[in-house]
């Protein structure tokens, strides 16, 4: 031909020019389109032919050029693509373009024209005649859509390779296009006002309009020319023609091996037919899950091959943690990872042989794994621009604001129901990013520390004088509290000291003084704190440490009382409270006001009150309680004493020291004696044997016991206890028994029969039962009897 | 139909010498990727665009942020992507430690890396298709090409990045319904290993660009008809062979390999 070799290369540059001015500029494009189109058509050399349908499948995909206008140059575009296609071309990279080009518009056409029906009314800045279905130059780019359409599934087996993989991308739209997807009316109408992504902004993937989201959805179902049925039946054809290539189809005969390149590039684009279409998800998956790479090994294993199985296996189970990924609760989920796994054992033991000649790089190639990466202190460059809050007094809701959005930043929350911020929140927090979320934190600590300072910086109020209710503090120091429990003491009070800190780290705060409390307040106050501390004892809310105070016999010796803060724990600090806390105080009292009568009550008589009533609500259960009290009792008392003994000169003869073991005890006794009864043995053998003192007046209100028939046995086992186990008791039982003996004839058999074994010389029992002796004689030692012991500790 | 077939053949005869002129002169377009588009993506980049017949080019990393050396292992320097320059990291390093950072490499990395681009860019924040004619008109190395936005062959530097690109493109939605191939190859991320590793790269690139012109020449008109079986079979047929066959050369440089949709 005529044409010149200069020409031609002088063609391409103005192309090319024409190129560089609508990538710089997207709104040149319907003239430059138009322009470049009668010389790049059916009957141009190849090169423009080439260049061409680059450019065209170019523009018809570019993000910098609005749907809109894409579609009104589409038909012009369709016509000269549909020509070049019939020529029939042969060129394998003008037909890849073509073929590209066709699946950029192909769900553009659908959408744009073809499924609105005539009576549809407008659509963004569709005029009504664009519309129509009806309108003769519409219709005519149907006809060429279609017709490139066929054209291409036509080719698609009998294809090159390169034209292939692209007919396999076309196919995806098609199906995509003509299957039902969402629904969502905002996506359809929204769909045409979606401006292109501005240049250089980024976008990201959750907020990337899902472009080409056009599906039979938007087809209304009595369409006059769109036969639904049809396009929905031709889709789900092209799908199974689509997933051939991965799953092998059994009637075909012969096992045809996939070419790793096809199947590569059918995996890669199933993703977001996966995540679209719902409908047609599970039978992808499905499909994919009945894949197996390692089957398509063609032997010999070449090296190429090696490489094709390997690539096929990592892109089925990227495809899979892709779709893991978007949902991690799919329910094919576990299936996937099995699949995951399974795959790559089956390339490891078919084509890899890497794993016999070298192991796996254990150091990770950029000198950081993940869990170093994660460890790592850098400040990572803001994110988050915190800015300073201003000057004077600021709110809470100020000091946590980050956003400097005012619309933002007013919206209460609290507006929206619970369920729905729930829905809201919890899959935000599962995807918030880690260093931003820091960042965040970091610049409200930061807010929080200035504050701090300036707080600081003001003058501190004027401060107090100490406290002056210290005196109600006794100043008495017992000399043999366990170390222990002086350190433990110590370890508590320092503890809110090292809080304090942090707790009024604003500035200095000082509270008010309180108005001085009379003593009868105090008291009140003080008894309201006991009172308090009964109801818990009394609540379900403390364990109670049952049966027979486990813990405390694992501790053994070296526990420290009420270092549990189970309920004996508690009872135990209330005891204390009761008999060693106003320890001393009782005596100064005492001196000062003679009046016994005028005496009030002082906290810890009340707290003993309490205790008695506590008691007896149930002393069946709270025995314990009442022999932990009445040691602490007996043994405060003897500290006292002794502490008395110590501190008195020699001058000072008129020291007493008030004593409250023999009362409380007595009154306890007499509190539950009347309602023990026969079956009670045990517990008030218990109690007996435990308390620190058995004293006469206690082994004669045992003794009472016997005047009741019903209770006699409960009276002499209860003393032949006291007797054979408690020797320093021992005489005064016996006192005891003999007494009942001779008091209540019902008791006769069985005080008898103590008498004799453990007073044998006593007379009443020789005058009356000389022949009951024998029966307990040999279990007697004869030493016990002739070693009576001071009654005490 | 027939007519101007014949056309174009007698065209394709006389227009012989300018064809292969123009079928040499055509180059893939690749995209090379790392962690942080700092050390190995970028001498990737740099061989590149700098070979002989050098290749349109772009690069970026995957990470979520730019991590360089620091002082210790837990104090590494950190800068967000695609809006800190390669200058301000040098300008930044130079002035905190200029000794430690020229001894471990980092400032004449940064010298380089300035000298090829303006700035490291992440990949998950790349819009395929948006043209990039400003990066030509800012003198990037290797932008001549790359006007479009869209790439032909995307080579990662470690698996990690492979799977992230993978799945970045899935997420994407593959707009353009255009191929690529995407390589891994993988490499330690230390200088001396991205010099070999960017080498590698370079003669990977050779050999697919090789491939590519031979179909491009063998469906002219002519080729098409007179071409060997071989020479018919198309580019992207090639790649698993063309792949094994530099691994083979390049055994501890372990590859990877799909076809995925921008």
């Amino acid at each position: 031909m005529a044409q010149s070799t200069g020409s031609l290369v002088d063609q391409i540059a103005q192309l090319n020019a024409a190129r560089t001015l609508v990538l710089g500029d997207a709104a040149f494009y319907p003239q430059i389109v138009n322009g470049v189109l009668p010389i790049i058509g059916a009957r141009s050399r190849l090169e423009l032919r080439r260049w061409g349908a680059e450019f065209l499948a170019e523009t018809f995909s570019s993000p910098a050029l609005a749907p809109a206008q894409k579609e009104q140059l589409a038909a012009i575009a369709l016509q000269t693509l549909r020509e070049t296609l019939e020529l029939p071309e042969k060129d394998t990279v003008t037909l890849k373009h073509i073929v590209e080009a066709a699946a950029s518009l192909y769900p553009l056409k659908c959408a744009g024209n073809q499924f609105k029906p005539a009576h549809w009314g407008i659509v963004g800045t569709d005029t009504l005649d664009n519309c129509s279905i009806n309108h003769p130059e519409d219709s005519k780019v149907w006809e060429n859509m279609t017709a490139i359409k066929d054209d291409i599934l036509r080719r698609w087996d009998t294809s090159p390779f390169s034209v292939k993989v692209c007919c396999i991308k076309f196919v995806q739209r098609v199906v995509q296009v003509q299957t039902h997807g969402l629904t969502d009316p905002r996506v359809r109408t929204g769909k045409k006002e979606m401006p292109a992504v501005p240049k250089g902004k980024t976008v990201d993937d959750s907020q990337r309009p899902e472009q080409n989201e056009t599906s039979l959805a938007i087809v209304p179902r009595n369409h006059s020319i769109l036969s639904l049925p049809y396009l929905e039946a031709e889709a789900s054809g092209l799908l199974d023609r689509l997933l051939s290539s991965i799953v092998p189809c059994p009637t075909n005969g012969p096992v045809i091996v996939s070419d790793p390149l096809l199947v590569n590039a059918t995996l890669n684009s199933l993703a977001i037919l996966i995540r679209t279409r719902q409908s047609i998800g599970n039978k992808i998956i499905n499909a994919i899950l009945s894949f197996v790479p390692a089957r398509q090994a063609r032997t010999p294993v070449t090296p190429a091959v090696r490489v094709g199985v390997k690539s096929m296996e990592r892109t089925a189970r990227a495809l899979m943690i892709n779709i893991m990924k978007r949902n991690p609760s799919h329910p094919l989920a576990s299936k996937m990872q099995q699949h995951i796994e399974r795959l790559m054992q089956s390339r490891i033991e078919t084509v890899d042989d890497s794993s016999k000649k070298r192991g796996l790089p254990t150091e990770p190639t950029d000198g950081l794994d993940n869990s170093k990466r994660a460890k790592l202190d850098a400040e990572s460059p803001p994110l988050i621009k915190v800015s300073p809050l201003p000057p004077g007094p600021v709110s809470y809701s100020q000091l946590y604001t980050l956003t400097e959005d005012a619309g933002l930043s007013s919206f209460d929350v609290k507006q929206l129901p619970v369920e729905l911020l729930v829905k809201i929140v919890v899959p935000v927090l599962a995807r918030v990013d880690q260093s931003a979320l820091q960042q965040a934190v970091d610049g409200v600590r930061m807010r929080y520390q200035t504050l701090q300072k300036q707080q600081a910086a003001q003058p501190p109020p004027p401060a107090t004088g100490e406290e002056e209710d210290d005196d109600y503090e006794p100043e008495y120091q017992p000399m043999d509290v366990p170390e222990q429990a002086a350190e433990q003491e110590d370890a508590l009070s320092a503890e809110p000291a090292d809080l304090q800190p942090d707790l009024v780290s604003l500035g200095p705060f000082v509270l008010p003084q309180p108005p001085p409390l009379s003593e009868n307040e105090a008291a009140e106050i003080g008894r309201s704190a006991v009172g308090r501390v009964f109801d818990m004892l009394a609540s379900s809310g403390v364990a109670p440490n049952t049966g027979k105070g486990k813990s405390q016999q694992h501790l053994g010796f070296s526990r420290l009382a009420g270092s549990t803060f189970d309920r004996d724990a508690w009872v135990t600090l209330l005891t204390r409270l009761a008999t060693r806390a106003p320890a001393g105080l009782e005596v100064d009292h005492k001196k000062n006001d003679q009046d016994p009568s005028s005496k009030r009550p002082t906290i810890s008589d009340s707290i003993r009150e309490t205790l008695y009533r506590y008691i007896l609500e149930d002393f069946r259960g709270r025995v314990n309680v009442g022999i932990m009290w009445l040691n602490e009792e007996w043994y405060n008392d003897r500290i006292q004493m002794k502490f008395t003994a110590s501190q008195r000169g020699e001058e000072d003869e008129e020291s007493s020291v008030p004593l409250h073991y023999d009362q409380w005890s007595l009154r306890l006794l007499d509190g539950f004696l009347p309602y023990l009864d026969s079956r009670d043995t045990k517990i008030f053998i218990r109690f007996l044997s435990e308390i620190p003192e058995v004293t006469i007046p206690i082994t004669k209100r045992v003794a009472s016991l016997a005047k009741d028939p019903e209770r006699v046995n409960l009276c002499i086992q209860s003393l032949l206890y006291l007797i054979m186990f408690r020797p320093p008791a021992r005489e005064m039982c016996l006192n005891a028994v003999e007494d009942v003996y001779q008091t209540y004839e019902e008791s006769r058999p069985a005080a008898g029969k103590v008498l004799a074994r453990w007073r044998p010389q006593s007379t009443a029992v020789q005058q009356a039962q000389p022949e009951q002796q024998s029966t307990l004689v040999n279990r007697t030692v004869e030493s016990e009897n002739n070693t009576p012991v001071a009654n005490g500790a | 139909m027939a007519a101007p077939t014949e056309t174009e053949s007698s065209d394709g005869t006389a227009a012989a010498p300018t064809q292969e002129q123009q079928s040499d002169s055509y180059k893939l377009r690749f995209c090379t990727v790392c962690a942080s588009n700092q050390n190995r993506s970028m001498e990737a980049h740099l061989r590149l665009s700098t070979a002989p017949s050098p290749f349109p080019v772009i690069s970026f990393g995957t990470g979520s942020l730019v991590r360089l050396p620091g002082p210790s292992i837990t104090q590494p320097n950190v800068y967000n992507f695609n809006t800190t320059s390669y200058s301000q990291m040098y300008e930044e390093l130079y002035s905190k430690d200029e000794r430690l950072y020229r001894n471990n490499g980092l400032l004449n990395m940064l010298e380089r890396n300035r000298n090829l681009k303006w700035g490291p860019e992440r990949f998950q924040d790349w819009v395929p298709g948006m043209p990039r004619v400003d990066h030509v008109a800012k003198g990037d190395k290797g932008a001549l090409g790359t006007e479009g936005g869209v790439v032909d062959v995307i080579i990662t530097c470690e698996e990690r990045c492979w799977d992230a690109v993978v799945d970045d493109l899935m997420n994407k939605g593959s707009l353009l319904n255009r191929p690529v191939h995407v390589f891994n190859v993988d490499i330690k991320d230390n200088h001396e290993e991205a010099l070999v590793g960017g080498k590698a790269i370079l003669e990977l690139a050779n050999r697919l660009n090789e491939a590519a012109v031979q179909e491009r020449k063998a469906n002219n008109s002519e080729g098409w008809e007179n071409g060997t079986g071989e020479a018919r079979r198309s580019f992207d047929e090639k790649v698993p062979e063309i792949l094994a066959a530099w691994q083979e050369k390049w055994p501890n440089l372990p590859a990877l390999w799909t076809l995925a949709w921008l």
